[in-house]
């Protein structure tokens, strides 16, 4: 493993200096593979990333879930060898919702180091696979999300991949909200959208298709389960929804199987086509708000180390001794190591072939 | 009849800080509210909790279990259902009088809404109780700053308030957060017609997305109650607007005006 540089409090990722002047749409795509908890995200990461291997088209895959325990897939690199999420929790003295937000954000700080590598690596491997945190917010509406979104996005093709749990979303209200919230990341990221439905080896997913297909039906779904409260805003959502589904990719699978992986490839492909007619126009525009976003990360940052100082005087004050800055910076930097940051210059190029616990 | 409001939102969308300021405001002038805390995985609040779901169970206990190897979301989900299984527990710790009026901290994670049953079952139970129940779904103004980003925050907030069914207020905080142009810009989401916002930027993806946008934007103007009310915590007026809006969509207030008018009809044994 790498030799780790400990970042100093007020070290963020400086905006460098942009040397090309747009993505490279020619560069392999990288897939975002989000969900709800408990949708299978990670399951379908690992039985794809067997099924390329299989057809000798490997893809390169990072973990970006810091409390996953174990990753059943060769990750080539992976958020917990950057940050320890149990560390993170002691040293910080956070919960587990606080520690993954943390572990996210000191990641974002990497991750033009990420970007690098996947740039570096593009001609080894026919995709880029991101398998992301349990709780599907803890990505989507935090900045560091953003932030990882918007690199990648900005630097080749990115395509988002939303994973639904079939045999959940038979009841059509979590059918509903499951798709509002798919049309919500749709408008948050502005990038090609695939849906999956996910565990089609428990529940065949075309009763999602027909649903999809006819408004009419849905609604009867709908009309048995939902409170007359909720009727006319329901309908109104379903012919959202219906809306959303025009030009929708959709492809079902099941990860336990493997059946359904050939459509998600042909979906990647279509969606980079996408990507290219789409997204890139808007790339600059992109480009501008991550730089307020990272400079904004940085001052939080900077703001949040001032108040460690802050409390770690008042700290030294209580306990009768004013010392001095060294003190503090021995501390933090102690601190900073003992959280393990680093291990992403170099990805774990000879673990890559081996299935990591 | 009883009245709760259901704070919720993302992580970091600022709804413990929402429930202090709500406390501190209505203490300011003169009424109660009762905090309840139903997140077990919330690490501090500020404000007074009557009710703290981490006395039945926490997310801490869960996961520091030998036996149930959980993660942090499956220690979360268990320890919802835990609770839905113990609801007496809830009822008895709430002790509610009449006219008694809850704010109710709820975790952040849209699965225990859209994906589970869970908050639908409690959102359901407290409506046997006698309840009014309105949902209060916060979102940080500042991933809202766009219209895109703006249509992908009451998305969200649909989400849930389909899945659980109440009326609801949406809640743009941290406005004291925001320059002066944001704020502007917000302004102007909130007051003019959302299609006017979105037809303003051409480009490749919003000419695709165009009928889309049209009707969310069209679901968005019909419907109040999916609107979005701004939250700046440092202005005294914006909270109390606020709390006129929650109150009034969950009927607060009605039946004691009633009671005011016609006292030979008050209840002796209320105060």
């Amino acid at each position: 493993m790498a030799e780790k540089d400990v970042p100093s409090s007020s070290a963020a990722s400086d905006p460098a200096p942009e040397l090309q002047t747009g993505p490279n749409v020619d560069q392999k795509p990288s897939v975002l593979v989000l969900g709800m908890a408990g949708s299978g995200k990670t399951t379908f990461v690992q039985r794809l990333t067997a099924y390329l291997h299989a057809r000798k088209t490997p893809p390169y895959v990072i973990n970006l879930d810091p409390a996953v325990t174990k990753v059943p897939y060769p990750v080539n690199v992976d958020i917990r060898d950057t940050v320890k999420y149990k560390e993170v929790m002691k040293e910080f003295g956070m919960g587990p919702n606080g520690a993954i937000m943390t572990c996210l954000n000191l990641m974002c700080t990497r991750f033009d180091k990420v970007i690098e590598l996947i740039n570096k690596r593009s001609q080894d491997f026919s995709v880029c696979l991101l398998d992301t945190p349990g709780q599907i917010e803890a990505f989507t509406w935090s900045a560091s999300g953003s932030i990882i979104t918007d690199s990648l996005a900005s630097s080749h093709p990115t395509v988002v991949m939303y994973i639904v749990d079939s045999a959940r979303a038979t009841n059509p209200t979590t059918f509903m909200s499951n798709m509002l919230y798919a049309c919500s990341i749709l408008y948050r990221t502005k990038l090609p959208f695939i849906v999956v439905f996910n565990k089609a080896d428990i529940v065949k997913p075309t009763f999602a298709l027909k649903w999809m297909q006819d408004f009419e039906r849905f609604d009867e779904a709908l009309e048995d389960t939902r409170s007359s409260y909720m009727n006319d805003l329901s309908r109104s959502l379903s012919l959202v929804l219906d809306e959303f589904y025009c030009g929708l990719k959709t492809v079902c699978v099941s990860s336990a199987t493997g059946e359904g992986f050939d459509d998600v490839m042909t979906a990647i492909a279509e969606s980079v086509e996408a990507y290219k007619t789409e997204y890139v126009p808007m790339y600059e525009k992109v480009l501008a708000e991550k730089k307020l976003l990272d400079e904004a990360e940085k001052k939080k940052r900077e703001e949040e180390a001032m108040k460690g100082k802050a409390v770690h005087d008042l700290n030294k004050k209580a306990h009768g001794d004013e010392d001095d800055e060294d003190g503090l910076e021995a501390e933090l930097k102690s601190k900073v190591d003992r959280i393990h940051l680093g291990g992403v210059d170099e990805e774990n190029e000879e673990d890559a072939e081996i299935e990591r616990a | 009849m009883k009245y709760a409001q259901l704070v919720m939102g993302p992580a970091g969308s600022g709804k413990s800080t929402y429930c202090s300021v709500m406390h501190n405001h209505c203490l300011s002038t003169g009424r109660t509210l009762r905090m309840v805390n139903l997140d077990p995985a919330c690490e501090v609040f500020n404000y007074p909790a009557v009710v703290d779901v981490r006395d039945l169970i926490s997310v801490n206990d869960v996961q520091e279990d030998e036996e149930l190897i959980l993660g942090p979301n499956g220690a979360l989900v268990f320890c919802m259902e835990y609770l839905v299984q113990n609801l007496e527990w809830l009822h008895d710790e709430l002790d509610e009088g009449e006219d008694d009026y809850f704010v109710i901290d709820c975790p952040g994670q849209i699965e225990l809404y859209s994906h589970l049953p869970v908050m639908r079952q409690i959102v359901d139970a407290l409506k046997s109780w006698d309840f009014n129940v309105c949902s209060v779904f916060l979102i940080d103004t500042n991933f809202v700053l766009e219209a895109e980003k703006f249509i992908s925050g009451a998305l969200t907030a649909l989400s849930a308030m389909v899945a659980i069914e109440t009326p609801a207020i949406n809640v743009l905080t941290k406005m004291d957060l925001l320059s002066e142009r944001n704020k502007q810009l917000v302004d102007e989401f909130l007051e003019t017609d959302t299609r006017a916002i979105v037809d303003q930027d051409e480009t490749v993806w919003n000419s695709k997305h165009r009928k889309l946008t049209r009707t969310i934007a069209q679901v968005l103007e019909d419907y109040s109650i999916v609107k979005f009310v701004p939250l700046n915590c440092e202005d005294e007026e914006s909270i109390d607007q606020l709390l006129l809006t929650i109150d009034t969509t969950i009927q607060y207030g009605e039946d004691l005006e009633v009671k005011d008018n016609y006292p030979e009809e008050m209840d002796p044994e209320q105060e």
